[in-house]
């Protein structure tokens, strides 16, 4: 079979059945258009959720004690893998940053200098909270550390936010695409079901499963790439046009990892599988059934 | 299988759901050779002929086309049987999408042969039915009879031995059905042996040849003059 044969009649066959084209385009361009908002959407919120995470310090002050007890207690504190940033801030670092933020009126307190040392620790932003907690507690009961500060109610009704967008938003994906599939799936057997006499009449005349096969999988790729085409176009007016415009607030969401073709490319992989995979099985099903005789 | 027999039962039996439906029956159809098969509907005149283009299979018996034991074949052999075999329904089974030269097209595009070939042997077949005027025409713009030709083209395109023509009269006027049987007759007159199931008792008188009947599952000869006109 020659490949331009198939070729040929991939494309005539989404001239031929127009309507039932523009079904199983439709079905695909709804799928992935609504996976591509998820992807993004979730996305932002999983990085804003970090970056929130990332400004969360953990605060370590000190009794008066020794540099050589202050190096020790900042190797203890370092050696937990947790830890990805450590900053030690000395009584003097800490009144300077006291006139740097109260200004003259600091001035009264005199030459008194009542701050405690302390550490400035960032720690891994997917680090859970629990183990954050662990740490802090092991942290405060060194000899030498006064106080141990951290937002835990903050971070820890971010973390349940976070968990609960994400696998609320999972389960919808999951749904989407599940959906998706099935409706992708069914409009394309429908199609498919429509040219069964088609397919009887190409059997009576000795073509193999394979020849009849070949040109509706070609379809199905077709269907599944003027699908993402569509999907990206709506995908860009949401984000850039619709979203901006009536949330001014939110303005443009990034795309993932900062570019736009990660999310596009996965987009246009997913769609011509979507469309390959529907005829394919569609397809098959039916040729297999199709009997040749009247 | 002497050589000139194309078509040999033997033995063969046929049953849907526990029901008989040929019995037994031994047939053979020879080169060159023109047979009618008639009976009452329902008798078993369809099954008879998706024996032979494999799309039943005998509950017993043997089956043999050509140089394919159809009994015996594997899935994968079954297109190549059937492109062995010219075949002509009442109903056509054109492909209502694509134009009539595309349709004859069709049947040699599945053999893989060369674009050059395949252009050349299609306008050849329109040209014997006489409608090389009209392969641009899709099949819906045509006439029972013009659609009729146009699948006899298709079942020429490559060059069988056998044609099976199942009713190819039932649905076209009797000045149309007459220009189809002088079509077959011509083919026949080539040399392709032609096994025809029809109800059409005018016909077969006026174009006698051997005519065998299924009356309960076993076949009979009969003389086609001695038809009576249902």
């Amino acid at each position: 079979m020659s490949v331009s044969y198939v070729l040929k009649e991939g494309f005539a066959g989404f001239r031929r059945a127009r309507l039932s084209a523009f079904s199983s385009v439709f079905a695909i361009m709804l799928a992935v258009m609504l996976l591509a908002i998820l992807a993004r959407v979730g996305y932002n919120a999983y990085n804003l959720a970090q970056s929130i995470r990332q400004d969360v310090e953990v605060e370590v002050f000190l009794h008066d004690i020794s540099e050589d007890r202050t190096a020790s207690l900042r190797n203890s504190i370092e050696s937990h893998t947790i830890v990805t940033n450590l900053q030690y801030i000395s009584k003097e670092d800490a009144m300077e940053r006291f006139r740097a933020e109260f200004g003259p009126g600091s001035e009264v307190l005199g030459s008194v200098n009542f701050l405690p040392a302390s550490f400035k620790i960032n720690v891994d932003t997917d680090a859970p909270v629990p183990e954050i907690v662990a740490f802090v507690e092991e942290v405060s009961g060194y000899v030498g550390v006064d106080e141990v500060k951290f937002n835990r109610m903050g971070l820890e009704l971010l973390e349940e936010r976070l968990n609960m967008f994400l696998l609320w938003g999972g389960l919808l994906g999951f749904l989407i695409a599940i959906t998706a599939m099935s409706l992708v799936f069914n409009t394309i057997r429908l199609t498919i079901y429509a040219k069964r006499n088609l397919i009887k009449a190409m059997k009576l005349v000795g073509a193999t499963n394979g020849f009849i096969k070949r040109p509706f999988m070609v379809e199905g790729v077709l269907h599944g790439l003027v699908a993402a085409m569509l999907a990206l176009g709506l995908v860009w007016l949401i984000f850039h046009f619709l979203i901006p415009l009536y949330l001014p607030q939110v303005g443009i969401i990034a795309w993932p990892f900062g570019r736009w073709y990660f999310l596009t490319g996965a987009m246009i992989v997913f769609a011509i599988i979507m469309g390959f995979l529907g005829s394919r099985w569609a397809a098959q099903k039916f040729i297999r059934r199709a009997s040749a005789g009247g | 299988m002497p050589q000139d027999v194309v078509i040999n039962f033997k033995d063969v039996t046929v049953e849907y759901d526990g029901k008989i439906v040929l019995d037994k029956i031994n047939f053979s159809l020879e080169n060159g050779e023109f047979k009618y098969l008639i009976g009452d509907t329902g008798t078993g005149k369809s099954s008879f002929l998706k024996l032979i283009y494999r799309d039943v299979l005998p509950s017993a018996g043997q089956v043999k086309v050509g140089n394919y034991n159809v009994s015996d074949i594997t899935e994968r052999q079954v297109p190549l049987l059937r492109r062995s075999l010219g075949i002509v329904f009442q109903d056509f089974q054109l492909l209502p999408d694509r134009t009539v030269y595309d349709n004859v097209a069709f049947a040699l595009e599945v053999t893989g042969k060369k674009r050059k070939y395949i252009r050349q042997r299609a306008l050849e077949c329109l040209s014997m039915v006489g409608l090389v005027h009209k392969q641009q025409n899709m099949p819906g713009d045509l006439s029972g009879g013009e659609q009729q030709r146009v699948v006899i083209a298709r079942a020429l395109a490559n060059e069988p031995r056998i044609m099976l023509a199942d009713e190819p009269t039932g649905n076209l006027d009797p000045n149309a059905s007459r220009n189809i049987m002088d079509l077959l007759w011509k083919i026949n007159n080539r040399g392709m042996a032609i096994l025809m199931v029809t109800h059409n008792y005018d016909l077969v008188r006026k174009y006698p040849a051997e005519t065998i009947k299924i009356t309960d599952g076993k076949l009979s000869k009969i003389d086609p003059l001695k038809l009576k006109t249902i």
